[in-house]
Formats: C-alpha cells, structure tokens, sequence
C-alpha cells in the first residue's frame, strides 16, 4: 500500500519527486510517499501560498473560517468518514500506537477543535476576537486590528498523532498562508485535514501547503525559513537552536522544546478506596502515546502519610500499567529505544542494590516499568515508553525545590490533592515555571484553549495595527463636514 | 516447560497430594520448594524425585503454623531463588477421616475445631503474610490453596475439618479481592477424596463404592489428578481467572 503524504496546491504529483518512508507494525506495512520539492517549486508553492491567503483567507471573517474548521473535524470525528477511515487504519502501523489508543487519542484531539472550543480558543486570547476582521474601537481610545502571518512555516517533530493540529488551526484562525513541515515519524494526518479542508472549501485548501524534508536537511530548511515571517518550531533545544540560526532576524521565531511532565498526588488522595482509581489514571497518562508527548508525566511525587503509603501507590500503578499492556499493547520499540529503556531500568536496578530505600517493582522483560525511591530526587526524564520513578516527600512543598532548578523543562503537572491544597501547589508550581495543572487522566489531553507552553498560542502569532487617537483626530479635521 | 525459570512454593510436600504436585511441576521445569514438617527423608525423596523429573528442588523444613519459621523458610527463599512465583497451600494438620467412627456435632469440642481452624487458616494466613512481599514487588503470583468438595457437599460431616476449609475458601476470596489490583490471584482447587495418601488410608472400600456411585466420572481421584488444576491455576494460563475454587472430585459436585 503506498499512500501520499503532503498537500501541495498547484503542483500535480506528476511533477513532484518523491521519497518512500517505509512503516511496520502490528504485522502490517505502509509506504508513505513523502514530497521532495526543488527550490523552485518550494519558492513558486510559498508564493502561491502567501497570494491565496492574501486574496481569501484574510478575506474571510473568523466565523466563517470558524465554520469550515468545524466543518472538516466533524469528518475526521465521523468514524465512517473515509478519511478518518484511512487513519485509523493507516496511523496505528505508522506511529505503532495501537488502533484503540490511536482512535481514542484522534478523538480526543478533533473533540477541542469543534466550533464552540474554537470560539472559546479564540476567546482566550481576544477580548474581542473581531479584532481579526476589522479595526476595533481601543479601550484607550483608538482602534486596533490583528494580522496574522503572511507565510507561517510550523516545524513539527514527534509522532503523536494529531498534535501538529493544534498549530495548524491556530495559524488558520489567524487567517495565515500555512506551510506546516511534517516530522518523518508521523507524515500523514496533517496533510489529510488539510485535504479535508480543501474539499469542503476548496478556496481555503489552496491557503495551505504541507511540505516535508528530512529534517536536519539544511538546504531545504533554509528555503522555507527565509520565506516565512513567523516560524513555529517544535523539539529538542538541538534541533530548535539550530533551526532559529538559520532564521531571518526579522521572522518571529517561536519554539516549543522538550518538556518534562510530572505529577503530585497529596496523601489525602491515598485512602483504600480512591487510591485504586487514582493509581489506573495515573497509568493511563504514562501509557497514553508512550510518554512521547511534551505533556507526559516521567516522574510522580507522593506524599507520605496517606493511608495508602507511597510503595502501595507505587504497586498499583506498576499493575494499572499491566492491566494497559494487554488493553493497549506498548507500541514495538526501536533498537535505541529499547536500549534507552533498559539502561534506565538497569541504572535504576544499579542503585537499588546498592542503596535502600529504592525499589524497581516488576520483571525486566515486562513491557512497562516503575521505580519507588523513598529519598528526595530531583526531577528527570525516564526512559519513556512506560517508565515511572515515584519519589516520595513528607509534604507535597518538598517538591518545588525538586523541580525548580529545570524551568526550561517546565509545562505540565498532574495534582491530586484537596481544594486548599491544589489552589496552594499551584502557586508555588506557576512560580517554578509550571504552566499547566491538570488532573490525573487528562496529562495528554489539553483542553481546549489551553495555552501551550504558557503561552498566548493566537496573540502570539498576530501583530497588532493600532489607530492611533490622534489619526483619528486628525482625520476628523480633514473630513468634507468639518465645520 | 510452563514453569521454567519459575519457583513454587509447595507446603507438606512431604507426601501425598504435596509430593504429586511438587513432582508435576518439577517436570515442567520449575525450581519447587518441598515443604516439610518432620518428614525429612521423605522430603528428601520427593526432592530427588523431581530432579529426575527434569526441574529443581530444594527441601525446607518448616512448620506453617509458626509464624516464625515460615518467615525463616520465605527468607532462604529470597536468597535461594530470589522469587516466588505460585504458592500452593496444602499442609494439613493431621486428621482421620473416619465415617464409622467420626464425631458428632455434640461430640465435637471447640478446640477441634481450632486445631483445624489452625492447621487450615493460620497456616495459609502465615504463608500468604509472607510471601506477599516478593510478590508484590514483581507485581505478580498465584496463590492456590487446598479446599475440599466437602464444603459445597458434606456428604459426611466432618465438622471441624469442613468448616475451616469454609473458611479458608472465604478467606482466599478476600484475598483474591484484595490482591488482584497487585497483579496477584488466589484460587482454591476443592479435591473429593484423594486416594491413596495417608489421610485417606483408611477409607473403607464401600465409603469408596459409595462415593464411586455417585461420581460421574466414576472413580475415586488420585493424587496426580489433583495436580493439573493446580498447575493450571498457578500458571498464566489462568491469568483473568481469580477468587475461584475448582472442584477436582470427578463431577460429585457441580456449581
Ligand atoms: N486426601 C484427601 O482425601 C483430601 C481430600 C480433599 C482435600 N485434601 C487436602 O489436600 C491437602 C493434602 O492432603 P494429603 O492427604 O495429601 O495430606 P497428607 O498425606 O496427610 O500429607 C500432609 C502433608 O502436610 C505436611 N504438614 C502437616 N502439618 C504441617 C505443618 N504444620 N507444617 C508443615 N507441613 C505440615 C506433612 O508433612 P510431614 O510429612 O513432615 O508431616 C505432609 O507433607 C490438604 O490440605 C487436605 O485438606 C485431601
């Protein structure tokens, strides 16, 4: 089966060379046919791009780029959808997520990009979000008006399906031309929303490209970064500086790097009775796409004292997690991967030995793995793929000191704790650099409108015109009914 | 080969049903723990035994019933193995089951019905305490423990003997209940009369002939009968399987 990734609006795929990504998994294979596009076509397809979105989108009001959006995730949501019919059955052997993990996790995702989640994403960032259509009297007097990008070029990076959808439709709220890179591990869903969108208003498809190089290809990148006037760029500090190098001083470069997740569960969240389903949404999180998304948690701190005590909790997540190894099998793992998980595991075991107050629960061929350490142990990332430390603290305060000194790695944090409590730690975890708290069980699903990062996702990406008062002052003096 | 690299403890597996199913897993390749009270010679055979089978052995003595000395055997067995992947509860304080000449209810004192309560319950509350730790820490086990199918059907009363085994199914309920969020699953395999062992010596054949009337499968269970149900159950292949008690009496009792 060969599929074609991409959309590119105005080159046929007569005229586009190509390159094939191999995947297996779950006892299937697809190639993926991904677009190598020569200098000129990137130029002429920017151009193209850059024009369109000038001569449409920025014509349209936010309702109505509202209404298409809406329009094209109710089809990917539509499960008879032949769209959303390929990627159930195409995205689990190219990621190697299971088919129920990615089905959910679409889902998930679509569900906060219908019209009301739009509207309230938008509402996030704009007072009044007709600041995108028109000017707009100033509360200081004057009148403003939003414009977004002419050209933003997103970097995506990572596998997990979905996620370059959340940048996508924030560029396309803000009436951007679009070109969106996909990430080889993942090349497909993009280029099919943005199909989507070309279906159902055709005009609006030709507004974006989704292209793909391989990444680190300097040549190619280089192209496209000196056409853009916005930059977003997602993954590792290496491959973002590298990335930001090469930008025009005057692009707006904007970076999501690597982020660690982690959660904090209070003692009086550990009683016999609330533990059990605390522990399985605490599993869920970790086993949800494999730690592989910025918001996952690699590291659990719980408090002592609770009924349940901090090896108990341990217990029941290592057996949650179990429990998911048959319902949602771990994806097959590269030979680096694995390797990064045994030597995690095997450090861990090291230590263990060595030291009391460590313990790795389960066997090291299961397909998961979690470590209890009584000592305070500053945050650090896990082998991913299913791997925990719990650290338990006297008191859930003991913890800021444990995660402050990484602020840079800062964006989610899981808490199960009283009123008091959660409104407390939050406190102290914004102050560290946290920036977003959430339940346990929704670490990988953001709800809609969240700031990415801490950010403003839509402001962000604008600038702003203002009218001064004194234009329109002036402009009064030079009107044909002066007096 | 279900249990290569795996060890089970089995407790008075001295002799009768114990030794038949020490020798069963041996031979699929298990490292078995023969537990013992006094028998050390028979012990030791059944140790030979299942190294001629094809697994591991390793005899230790120890009384159930004494806290401290199953914590001294679970101890060597951490050193020994470093594991323990299936318990099977089946020491059993000395009884003789004799329908010509048992007890009647008004004859049967309190203290018999401790002693069995002891010899039933205690000893498998002894074992479970602690074993729990190596198990919980792997995040996995079986526990299976040695009912009767007297409880579902006290053909002949035997007070003290079935009540305690009622309350040793009711207790591996709980503690399956209390166990399977660990990764750990209790069962109990309820066998009809089991011969020949030295409980059962001294049946009389029309006890037999009785029993044999009414066993579907006609005819009375042997000690290698006993063995694949507990196999099965302290193996994977009954891994969603928990907090069940498996009658192995030829169909005399069906639930
Ligand atoms: N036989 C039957 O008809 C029948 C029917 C249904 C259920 N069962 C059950 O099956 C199990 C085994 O019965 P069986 O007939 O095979 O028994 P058995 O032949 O009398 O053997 C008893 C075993 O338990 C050991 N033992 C006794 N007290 C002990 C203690 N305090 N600590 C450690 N080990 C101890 C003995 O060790 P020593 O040799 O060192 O004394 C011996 O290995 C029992 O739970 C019984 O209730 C039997």
């Amino acid at each position: 089966m060969t599929e074609f990734a991409g959309h590119l609006p105005g080159l046929s795929t007569e005229e586009v060379e190509w390159r094939v990504l191999d995947f297996a998994a779950w006892g299937e294979s697809v190639q993926v046919s991904v677009p190598v596009l020569s200098e000129a076509q990137s130029l002429a397809l920017a151009a193209r791009v850059r024009e369109n979105a000038r001569a449409y989108l920025k014509t349209r009001s936010v309702a109505q780029i509202v209404a298409t959006l809406d329009k094209a995730v109710a089809r990917l949501l539509d499960r008879d959808d032949p769209w959303r019919r390929k990627a159930e059955a195409l995205l689990p052997i190219v990621t190697g997520y299971d088919a129920e993990t990615v089905r959910l996790g679409l889902s998930g995702y679509l569900r906060t990009f219908r019209a009301p989640q739009l509207q309230r994403f938008l509402a996030e960032d704009f007072a009044n979000p007709a600041v995108l259509d028109a000017f707009q009297p100033a509360m200081k007097g004057g009148f403003t008006r939003a414009h977004g990008p002419e050209l933003l070029l997103h970097v995506w990076a990572g596998n997990v399906p979905g996620l370059p959808l959340w940048s996508l439709i924030s560029g396309l709220l803000v009436k951007a031309g679009t070109v969106g890179k996909v990430a080889s591990a993942e090349p497909l869903l993009a280029g099919w929303f943005a199909r989507v969108l070309g279906e159902i208003d055709p005009r609006m498809g030709e507004c974006l490209a989704i292209v793909w190089w391989k990444g680190g290809d300097a040549d190619s990148e280089q192209v496209w970064l000196d056409q853009a006037d916005t930059v977003v760029a997602f993954g590792g500090n290496a491959a973002l500086t590298a990335i930001r190098d090469r930008a025009p001083v005057t692009a707006r470069f904007l970076a999501h790097g690597h982020k660690i997740g982690f959660g904090l569960v209070s003692a009086a969240a550990l009683d016999t009775r609330r533990a059990g389903p605390l522990a399985r949404l605490v599993a869920h999180d970790v086993m949800r796409y494999e730690q592989q998304g910025c918001y996952a948690p690699q590291m659990l701190f719980v408090e002592r004292g609770g009924k349940i005590s901090p090896r108990d909790f341990a217990e029941q997540v290592s057996r949650e997690l179990a429990g998911f190894a048959r319902r949602h099998p771990r994806r097959a793992l590269s030979v680096a991967e694995a390797a990064g998980v045994a030597s995690w595991r095997n450090a861990e075991e090291m230590r263990a030995f060595d030291g009391e107050g460590r313990v790795v629960l389960g066997d090291a061929a299961d397909p998961w793995s979690v470590v209890l350490v009584e000592e305070a142990e500053p945050l650090a990332p896990s082998g991913l793929n299913r791997t925990l430390k719990i650290v338990a603290v006297d008191r859930l305060d003991d913890v800021i000191p444990l995660i402050a000194p990484f602020r840079a790695f800062l964006q989610s944090a899981a808490v199960a704790a009283t009123p008091e409590e959660l409104f407390r730690i939050a406190a102290l975890l914004g102050e560290a650099g946290v920036t977003r708290i959430c339940a346990f069980g929704r670490m990988t699903a953001p709800e809609a409108g969240w700031h990415n990062d801490g950010r403003f996702n839509l402001l962000d990406l604008v600038t702003i015109t203002e009218i001064e008062q004194s234009a329109e002052l002036a402009a009064e003096g030079f009107a044909d009914y002066v007096d | 080969m279900k249990f290569r690299d795996k060890t089970i403890l089995v407790t008075g597996a001295s002799r009768g049903i114990g030794a038949a199913l020490a020798k069963a897993f041996a031979a699929e390749g298990g490292l078995v723990i023969v537990n013992y009270r006094r028998s050390e010679a028979a012990a030791q055979a059944v140790v030979e035994a299942c190294r001629a089978a094809g697994g591991q052995a390793l005899a230790i003595a120890a009384d159930v019933t004494v806290p401290e000395e199953v914590a001294a055997m679970v101890a060597v067995i951490g050193e020994e193995a470093g594991r323990i992947d299936a318990v099977v509860n089946n020491a059993f304080a000395p009884y003789v089951f004799d329908p010509d000449d048992r007890a009647r209810f008004w004859e049967t004192p309190w203290s018999a019905y401790q002693a069995q309560v002891d010899g039933a319950l205690k000893a498998t509350y002894h074992v479970c305490q602690a074993v729990l730790p190596l198990m919980r820490q792997r995040g996995r086990g079986a526990i299976v423990n040695m009912a009767s199918d007297l409880v579902a059907r006290p053909s002949i009363a035997y007070h003290d003997y079935t009540t305690a085994k009622a309350a040793l199914i009711g207790f591996s309920r709980n503690l399956a209940t209390e166990l399977g969020p660990l990764g750990i699953r209790v069962n109990c395999v309820a066998p009809g009369l089991v011969y020949p062992t030295d409980a059962s010596r001294g049946t009389r054949e029309a006890v037999k002939d009785m029993l044999i009337a009414q066993t579907p499968l006609g005819r009375i269970a042997t000690p290698e009968d006993v063995a694949g149900p507990v196999l099965f159950l302290a193996s994977d292949w009954s891994g969603f399987v928990t907090g069940q008690t498996l009658h192995v009496d030829g169909g005399l009792v069906m639930s």
